[in-house]
């Protein structure tokens, strides 16, 4: 019974392991790690585009602007 | 809109409607693990007061064996880390999940029996640890037949991940889901690899220590820190409207943590009988992880940077900023207090208690806090009912658990260079402490102020109290269409 509770727990971990290194590799074949500026900017929509905040309480709106990305995130 | 390019016809009123389906359609499994989250904070609280009021006045209701602090104390930790943290962080999960796959919540019923599972499980452990059932084995205390219920239903929600993961839109795979994807898939194996080498089948000696702690902390490694990340990543950019700071950094962030985090564990058995290979390369996986947490912690601020102004609006960002900010402060912590120089003092006393809270309060809890603002009214379709309570809540909650922790790192550090004198006697070195937990119990009466203030909030919104707003987004309703209130 314990061997095979062992043998199940070893498995387990090469499996695991492995499906770590796999994901890495998926990720860089099917390019998750190239155009990054794009990949930052996936959770925007149309509606919720690039510069519109999305969230206030009720009886305080923004009180000034808010300032465009320092860096990295020239917005167009 | 790049990631919908697949829609070329696509506008801001389609992209509105898409969002707001998505929304709905988590709504009863997000809402059963966020109302379950709220009800076993509550509980969970109480016990935290009970174990802390014993601190102070050790007879106080000692004469019923179920009120003892051996089972009240594991009773508070399994009642928010289980009952809480960790439902409230799958409810922030399975709706990031539906809106980063960008298509509605599938097979809900799997998720629906999942939270059924999970909710029996704690009633069990709880109920179990308080009747004298629990193990002495710290965050595996609920007994097997509660933990069996727990894994089941760990297990449904990894098999919907991957079913959500599989039919998802194309396009990119944004940050936060790779997080989210890596907890839901860890932690099952974690969680049923600890229990069988402990309870199960149990192993034998001091393999027990190892396995104990290997599990102990990758429960925050890889479990709740990759979950209030991913929230982290998704909320702060997203209230901001402003993309990361760093995407690339977001990336080296997440590959170097789960490179580097499963290894931390046995920094918790510095000076323990354990092989000095074991301990060594643990300590030096700590230091190794400056590299994901300073990553993290660059990306955040120069995101926010330049804007703290939006703390003063938008409740979601001040519950997620002062989460990250924490994050960083208790992971620099962490890797100081992995030191074995500095572990000698701070090790067995009230500082690494303080330092827990660091890490599953001030960072974990108060980012689900941001992102369950943000989420609860996207999928009743109703607006918090007052934002005087979202007021009281936080600075009932940021001066609690700040009082808490500054009282339980100065208290510890006086207890650890007492037990290392060998002039103080045990007894006197417990007198130290006895100021800084009686100012821990007024810290702990803040914190369940605080939280009564959130449950009332909280069902108040479900029972659709206030005004009705027919928007499908309602925080966002007024800006979320102005992008033109942002200067070139």
């Amino acid at each position: 019974m314990n061997s095979i509770i062992y043998i199940l727990l070893a498995a387990g971990l090469v499996f695991f392991g492995g499906s770590t290194l796999a994901a890495f590799y998926w990720a860089a074949k099917t390019g998750q790690f190239r155009n990054l500026e794009d990949g930052s900017r996936s959770i925007f929509d149309g509606d919720e585009p690039v510069g519109a905040a999305t969230d206030s309480f009720a009886d305080k709106r923004p009180d000034r602007p808010l300032r465009r990305a320092v860096s990295g995130g020239s917005l167009t | 809109m790049s990631m919908t390019s697949d829609h070329p016809v696509a506008t801001p009123e389609l992209d509105r409607v898409e969002r707001a389906r998505i929304d709905e359609s988590t709504r009863i499994p997000v809402l059963l693990f966020f109302g379950s989250a709220v009800f076993w904070l509550l509980v969970g609280t109480l016990f935290a007061l009970l174990a802390s009021f014993k601190m102070n006045a050790p007879h106080f209701l000692d004469q019923w064996g179920w009120l003892t602090f051996g089972r009240v104390r594991p009773a508070h930790l399994n009642a928010v880390a289980y009952g809480w943290a960790a439902p409230a962080g799958i409810g922030v999960a399975l709706w990031l999940m539906a809106r980063l796959c960008r298509v509605p919540l599938m097979h809900s019923k799997l998720l629906i029996s999942a939270a059924i599972f999970w909710n029996i499980g704690i009633l069990l452990g709880i109920f179990g640890i308080l009747s004298g059932d629990g193990r002495s084995i710290e965050w595996l205390e609920f007994p097997n037949y509660a933990s069996l219920m727990l894994f089941v239903a760990f297990g449904l929600i990894a098999v919907w991940a991957v079913i959500m993961f599989r039919f998802r839109q194309p396009g990119h795979v944004y940050v936060s889901q790779w997080y989210l994807l890596a907890a839901f898939i860890w932690f099952p194996w974690l969680y049923s690899t600890a229990n069988i080498l402990l309870n199960f089948e149990p192993i034998q000696g001091g393999a027990q220590g190892a396995v104990n702690w290997w599990y102990g902390h990758n429960a925050l490694g890889l479990w709740f820190t990759p979950i209030g990340l991913a929230a982290a990543y998704y909320f702060i950019p997203k209230v901001l409207g402003r993309p990361i700071h760093s995407y690339y950094l977001s990336i080296l962030g997440f590959w170097s943590l789960a490179l580097f985090y499963s290894w931390n564990g046995m920094h918790h058995l510095i000076g323990g009988p354990f092989p000095a290979w074991m301990v060594s390369a643990s300590v030096v996986a700590s230091v190794m992880m400056f590299i994901p947490v300073i990553t993290t912690a660059i990306n955040h601020h120069m995101t926010v940077r330049g804007n703290f102004h939006a703390l003063k609006w938008s409740p979601t960002l001040r519950f997620t900023v002062f989460g990250a900010m924490c994050y960083t402060l208790s992971s620099v912590q962490g890797i100081f207090m992995a030191v074995p120089s500095l572990n000698k003092v701070t090790h067995f006393t009230h500082y690494t208690v303080g330092h827990a809270h660091l890490g599953l309060y001030a960072f974990f809890t108060m980012i689900m806090f941001g992102a369950m603002y943000y989420i609860t009214p996207r999928v009743v379709g109703w607006e918090w009912p007052s934002a005087r309570l979202i007021r009281w809540h936080f600075w009932l909650v940021a001066i609690g658990i700040g009082v808490m922790v500054v009282a339980l790192t100065i208290g510890g550090v006086l207890q650890g260079l007492a037990l290392l004198d060998p002039g103080v006697t045990f007894m006197a070195s417990l007198d130290y402490t006895k100021p800084w937990l009686l100012l821990r119990s007024g810290s702990g009466i803040l914190l369940t102020a605080g939280h009564i203030v959130f449950a009332v909030s909280f069902t108040l919104l479900l029972l659709k109290a206030g005004s009705k707003r027919t928007e499908p987004t309602l925080f966002g309703s007024d800006q979320g269409r102005k992008p033109e209130a942002l200067v070139p």
